[in-house]
This record gives structure tokens, sequence and C-alpha cells, in this order.
């Protein structure tokens, strides 16, 4: 049954898994204590089992290290951020999980994932991930001061002006005790995986002093002409990268620079790098993320784009095509669209 | 999703494997500056804009490879959400970041754990360090 010892201790991935057959209700992280405190308890669970993986498994440099659970989705980002559409082509320009149509499948897949780990260690089928709906913040002080980021939460920031290593929270570091949340993989500045041992950094409002409004959000379903973006209706467009005008490139924050990719650089440091899910509130970031696609789809129906007449170089990012995860094939953009079989939101807007 | 499916394959032992089993990406050895490539039609007439960023910071060329969007917003993939106004504002935000690779013994006076020179300014937003907005980043 699933391992309910503290993050003191390294426990051994113990795989039974109790399914639920009702969907999951997913909830706002600022408004339900208790989800906040399960996903808490949870990530500290993960973050001390042993997957029973070595850092060697991975092509990772150095004297083998375990693998923690928790650390098996930083892996899986980091690969899926340097493995280029098409092959051979620039992983800045388009890559499995960024870039390009497949941003909001993949992550969505990463994430039902991860829940499903902590449904697991937390013996509690009906875990819902929670969601950080960032709009809350703004439009009445600081975002800095939000209550998320108060230590019965997820802790604060590094040290003023700039940032550096959480000092409280449940993420606090702390180099004496040997349960204290720890970074251990990491990618360096040419991407490459590296270990690492230290603690958890941020730098809230450092870089950016304001994540997206609720106006920011309600843009996107401002689709009529002349004051909306009637592309807006569209979920993407050629050439299906950081260039695109549609739906997802906008919530992405390419075009205009904002939404999501503001918030990873509003939280700053580790959240801004592509071993960002080291940052627990990757996944309430991406949750909410994932939230504001349902609305879209709530509003523009269970569309995807593009099919799989785009032509071969676009392979990964097509409706049909299997997105960089352990269920293969059996997991497209086509059979991700719908997740009420797993998941629902407690409120789409 | 079929939720017994998933969660079968959300295991450890099985998302490991899966991880493992991937190709292993060869080391990334940044050997000398990228260059960008932009190429666009005007009027009939054919323009290609080549961009190549010749970076060192106390002397040492960095490994990590800067570009340049369409737009002409420089983009670095080791700080992948950020959008910069120009080369210099992205090397100032690697420093930030990266604090391992650019220690502290080799900064100058006044500088080194950001005891001095963070003017802010790296990204398309609002640093609270300045603001500094610098433009030609194409």
């Amino acid at each position: 049954m699933a391992a309910r010892s503290m993050a003191t201790a390294t426990v051994v991935a113990d795989t039974s898994t109790e399914v639920t057959e009702m969907a999951v209700v997913r909830k706002n992280v600022l408004k339900d204590t208790a989800a906040c405190q399960a996903f808490i308890s949870g990530v500290k669970l993960l973050k001390a089992e042993d997957s029973t993986f070595s850092t060697t498994d991975f092509g990772i440099a150095g004297p083998p290290a375990k693998v923690r659970t928790y650390d098996l989705f930083v892996i899986w980002h980091i690969l899926a951020m340097r493995t280029a559409v098409p092959p051979g082509g620039d992983p800045d320009i388009r890559n499995a999980a960024h870039l390009g149509p497949i941003f909001l499948p993949w992550h969505r897949m990463m994430l039902s994932l991860m829940e499903a780990n902590l449904q697991r260690v937390l013996g509690d089928p009906a875990f819902g991930l929670p969601y950080w709906d960032w709009t809350d913040d703004t439009g009445h002080g600081d975002p800095t001061d939000s209550d998320l980021w108060k230590p019965s939460r997820m802790g604060g920031s590094g040290p003023a002006p700039f940032g550096g290593t959480v000092t409280d929270g449940p993420f606090a570091f702390d180099e004496a005790d040997p349960g204290t949340f720890r970074v251990r993989i990491t990618a360096n500045s040419t991407l490459n995986m590296i270990r690492t041992s230290r603690g958890l950094r941020r730098a809230l409002g450092v870089d950016v002093s304001t994540v997206p409004s609720k106006a920011d959000v309600d843009a996107l379903f401002d689709v009529r002409s002349p004051s909306g973006d009637p592309a807006l209706a569209t979920y993407d467009f050629e050439p299906w990268d950081g260039s695109s005008i549609g739906f997802r490139n906008r919530l992405e924050g390419f075009i205009p620079f904002g939404l999501h990719n503001l918030v990873h650089v509003f939280v700053g440091r580790d959240m801004g790098l592509a071993s960002s899910p080291n940052d627990p509130v990757f996944y309430l970031h991406h949750c909410n993320v994932d939230r504001i696609w349902e609305r879209w789809m709530d509003h523009n129906g269970r569309n995807y784009l593009p099919d799989q007449s785009a032509p071969a170089i676009l392979r990964g990012h097509r409706l049909k095509d299997p997105i960089v995860s352990p269920l293969g094939s059996a997991a497209t953009p086509e059979t991700v669209l719908d997740p009420t079989s797993l998941y629902t939101y407690d409120q789409l807007s | 999703m079929d939720p017994r499916r998933l969660a079968d394959v959300a295991t450890p032992g099985k998302l490991g494997d899966y991880l493992s089993s991937l190709p292993k990406l060869p080391a990334t050895h940044h050997a000398g500056p990228a260059t960008t490539v932009r190429t666009t039609v005007h009027d009939g007439h054919r323009i290609v804009v080549s961009t190549r960023y010749e970076i060192t910071v106390d002397g040492l060329p960095i490994g990590a490879h800067l570009g340049v969007h369409p737009n002409g917003q420089v983009h670095c993939h080791a700080l992948p959400a950020y959008q910069f106004l120009s080369a210099l504002a992205a090397v100032r935000a690697l420093i930030d970041n990266y604090p391992e690779e650019f220690p502290a013994d080799l900064a100058g006076p006044g500088g080194g754990g950001h005891g001095g020179g963070h003017d802010g300014g790296q990204v398309h937003g609002d640093g609270h360090g300045g603001g500094r907005h610098e433009h030609g980043g194409d």
C-alpha cells in the first residue's frame, strides 16, 4: 500500500496503485487548504521515494546516484525540451513539449502521471492536483504577497533583492536536515543534465513584477474583431512554433510575451530553467494552464491542429502522433483532448 | 485516457524504464557561437539576416547559445520562458540563473553575488532592478 512516511527517510517505490473509477476534481490551491496540504505531503513523499533507477540510467555523468520518483519528472521535462522537432532541427524553435501545438497535450499527460503518483503515495485515489489561478494575485497589491508564498503553503522567495535559495515553507533548504527538500538533478546552460545538491531557488517578482491578470486571460476568449482577435478561436497556425498566431502560442506566451511564460519568469530561478519541474509550483501553474485550455475547449469545441495532413517534419505535434510519454501510441493529442474520465475542474473561469 | 492504463504506466518502474530507454542525447559541447539565419521576402526582394553572437564573460566564452526569433527578440534555450530585447540582457540573466557557471571569484570589483552591476531589464517585462530595456537584439 502507499508509503506514508515523510521525507526524512528514503522509501522505495511501492508501485501498487488503487485506481478510482470516478474522475477527480481539481481545485483552487488558494481556496482549498486540504488539497494544498495533500499536494505538499505528496511532493515530499515522491521526493523521498527511491525510483530504483540511477542517474547513470539516464546518461547523467558522474558516479551513480539514486533517482527519486519526483526527479523522474524533471528528467522527462529536460529530455523533451532537448528533443528537436523535426529531428536534427533546433529544439529552441520547436521541441517535443514546447514551442508548438504539442505544448498543451504534452503537459496534460505529464500532469496526469504526476497526479497518479501523488494519488498512489497519498493512498488517496480521489486526490486532484490543485491549480494556482495566478489572476487572483493581481489587482490588489504586490503578487509576491500572495497567500501562495506564505510558509504554510509554497514558501517564499530567496533573499532580497535578487532571490536565491528558498528559506521558509515546506520546501525550504536546511543543509543539516537529511530530509530537506533538495534539488538533485538539473540542466546546465548547455542543457546537459547534471547532478547537483542544493536548495530550491526562487526570485519572486525580480525579473518581472507581475503575473497575468484576469483581463489577460479573458482576452483569450474575445474573438470579435476589432476589439478581440479572431485567430484565438483557432488552436494553432502555421508555422506551428513560437511565432504562430492562435490560441496555443498566446497561452504559451511567446507572442506576445505573457501568460504561461510570464509566470515562469515571475517565479524565477529554478522555475525559469529547462528543469523547471524542480519547483513544485510548476505543477500548480501548469494545472492552471491546463484549466485555461479546458475553458477554451468549452468555448470552441475539442479541436486541435494540425491533423495528419501536416508535413511529416511536424511528427510529434500532429493530432494522431504519439506524445513523448510512456503510453506510446495510446497517448496522442487526440486521445488526451477529453480528460473528463480522469478529472474535471471545480471552475473554468 | 483510460485511468487504469494511465496509473499503470505512471508507476516509477514504468516511467523510469521508458525514460531510460529513450535515445541518449549526446552531450552538447557547443563549439563556437551559433548562427541564426532569418529570411523573408519584401516587395519581391529576398532578405537574409545572419546573426552570430560572440560572447565572453570574464574573458571566457560562454557555452549557452543565443539566437534571434523572427521578431528580433533574443532567446536562449537555457532560459526557455524568457525573451530578451538584447544579447546583453540575456547574458545578465544567464549569470543570475547559473551562478555555478560564473563564479564570483572571476568577477571584478563590485561584482559577484549580485554585489553590483545588476540592472535588471533582461526580459520583456518590468524588472525591479531598473527595468532598462535595450534594443538592437537583431
